[in-house]
């Protein structure tokens, strides 16, 4: 049974601009799928559709057994306690410290008033140090957010949505604002929690080289439309091309 | 790789044809549009209104060398010479402090008050149609000023203090209002939707991520209005007969003209303020 299913999935901002078109494909459980198109091409819509951040105009998304697409605020509440999301500009509240932001991944599970006042039971914050630990943070943890460096501020980002104990994690861009070296100790991250904590995970990404060398599966999207969508091994140079819509010698992966 | 060779001609640049120049003959570099030309229009007018002004004055036959000299010896008697006479110093110090509980009162008020409608109307977080609403509302509480609504107010409760903090609050309510809808409005959006993805309801939103970005920023817009309702009470004191050292200063300058004890009473007044202003000060590098 696929976790996440789009039946003809259309999104028409106001009314004018088309930026899904029929959008259909699901992913199973445990994949690591990387999305991958030029800017524009819908790739932020197509994540924002599944957490509801977007509402889709016509089809259905189909989550962990579901309709997401028609469900009510309660439900769509519930289904985003399940699913975890990471930004390219972090999204922490800077003024925070570190272990405040990752304990934010719990407020959905909380009643409203102890997620208002920050009261954490002792598990949770046992959690949240573990964790840290993982992510090579635990230093870090009561400084404030702003003090961290971009690297620093992603992995507290992964931090917050794992203690979601998520079953997919969305990411949009998350290593679009790093040096390489970062990039990498989150993607090494992120394939991590995929493989060890079996959580799903679906990416955007702008460099095509990280996409082929990390996921299991590529989706490329062009002008709101699937164009590829396999294995990577299977993505040849013409179907780059395709997705970026440009010819032999006009994009930067062949420079080298 | 032929595309590196100098440009030495800048006729030839195809950009040529998006080039403006100024009247002067140099190239123009400022933005499009007509900000400039609004400035303009306004310094020239401002201008032309002072000209008008002192043109038309009603001057009485004043003589104005001896009208600044009697200003400087009434000056010199005012703060020269301070003493009270018809109010003990107790008095005036109780005084002193109905005025701080007039400002206080009308500042908390306020500040709750606004605290739920920024809430309903920044744009990051409030409804569309209910921001605009509100955001109207608060405009026109904002238009009419502080004294009027005291006046208004004054006519259902008569003169006196609940006039006086009814009115100031009002006006205090519209003006945070929009100064912590700012604040809210300038915190990292992102955030918010962060909290909102991982199943967050919108008061923990609003306690975890909102108040933390913009705390400090709504402490400072209320210290300032604080500071602007001291003034005001002091007014309103008067005006309304709400009592407070305003009341004294305006007995002690039209019933008794009495000059010394006019000076004494701005110069407890003027030490007060300094005073607020030396805790706000704190309280906003604390607060930071």
């Amino acid at each position: 049974m696929a976790l996440l299913e789009f039946q003809g999935v259309c999104k028409i901002y106001n009314n004018t601009t088309k930026a899904l078109a029929d959008i259909a494909f699901s992913v199973d459980e445990g994949e690591f799928v990387s999305i991958i198109g030029p800017s524009g091409s819908g790739k932020s819509t197509i994540l924002r559709c599944i957490n509801r951040l977007v509402d889709a105009t016509q089809g259905t998304v189909i989550f962990d057994e579901s309709d997401i697409s028609h469900a009510s605020k309660k439900d769509i509440r519930e289904a985003r306690k399940k699913i975890g999301m990471i930004f390219q500009h972090y999204n922490l509240v800077d003024r925070l410290s570190v272990i405040e932001n990752v304990l934010h991944g719990r407020l959905g599970h909380k009643s409203t008033i102890s997620g208002m006042m920050g009261r954490y039971t002792e598990s949770e914050k046992e959690k949240a140090f573990q964790i840290l630990e993982k992510l090579g943070l635990v230093e870090q943890a009561y400084k404030r957010c702003d003090e961290l460096s971009g690297g620093q501020k992603q992995r507290v980002g992964i931090a917050r949505s794992i203690m979601q104990e998520p079953k997919l994690i969305l990411c949009d861009e998350p290593i679009a604002s790093l040096d390489p070296s970062s990039a990498k100790v989150i993607m090494d991250h992120l394939s991590n929690i995929n493989r060890n904590m079996k959580i799903t995970c679906i990416l955007n990404l702008h460099q095509v080289d990280v996409a082929l060398k990390y996921a299991s599966r590529i989706i490329g999207l062009t002008s709101g439309r699937i164009v590829y969508d396999g294995p990577p091994n299977h993505l040849t140079k013409n179907k780059i091309y395709e997705i970026y819509q440009s010819s032999e010698g006009e994009l930067i992966t062949d420079v080298w | 790789m032929g595309d590196n060779r100098e440009i030495t001609n800048f006729t030839a640049l195809n950009s040529h044809r998006c080039v403006r120049m100024t009247r002067g003959g140099k190239i123009k570099t400022g933005a499009d549009g007509k900000a400039n030309l609004v400035i303009k229009i306004t310094i020239i007018a401002l201008l032309g209104l002072t000209i008008i002004g002192f043109l038309t004055f009603d001057y009485k036959d004043t003589n104005i060398f001896t009208a600044i000299l009697d200003t400087f010896v009434n000056a010199g008697i005012m703060f020269g010479t301070p003493r009270l006479s018809h109010v003990s110093f107790s008095g005036a110090m109780e005084q002193l402090l109905v005025t701080f509980a007039l400002a206080t009162l009308a500042t908390i008020f306020g500040a709750v008050i606004a605290f739920f409608a920024s809430l309903l109307c920044a744009k990051n977080i409030a409804n569309p149609i209910v921001a605009n609403v509100v955001k109207s509302f608060v405009a026109f509480v904002r238009a009419v000023p502080t004294i009027l609504w005291v006046f208004i107010i004054a006519m259902s409760s008569g003169l006196g203090s609940i006039a006086a903090v009814v009115g100031l609050t009002f006006h205090s309510a519209g003006y945070l209002t929009k100064a912590y809808a700012e604040s809210i409005e300038e915190m990292n959006e992102g955030a918010i939707e962060a909290l909102k993805t991982s199943g967050a309801s919108f008061w923990q939103i609003v306690l975890q991520a909102i108040m933390p970005s913009s705390i400090r920023y709504m402490v400072a817009w209320t210290f300032l209005r604080f500071e602007i309702n001291f003034a005001n009470a002091l007014a309103v004191g008067a005006a309304a007969g709400a009592g407070g050292i305003g009341f004294e200063l305006w007995m002690a300058g039209n019933q008794y003209h009495d000059l010394r004890e006019l000076g004494f009473l701005t110069y407890i007044i003027v030490i007060a303020a300094v005073l607020l202003e030396v805790i706000a000060t704190k309280v906003k590098e604390k607060a930071g």
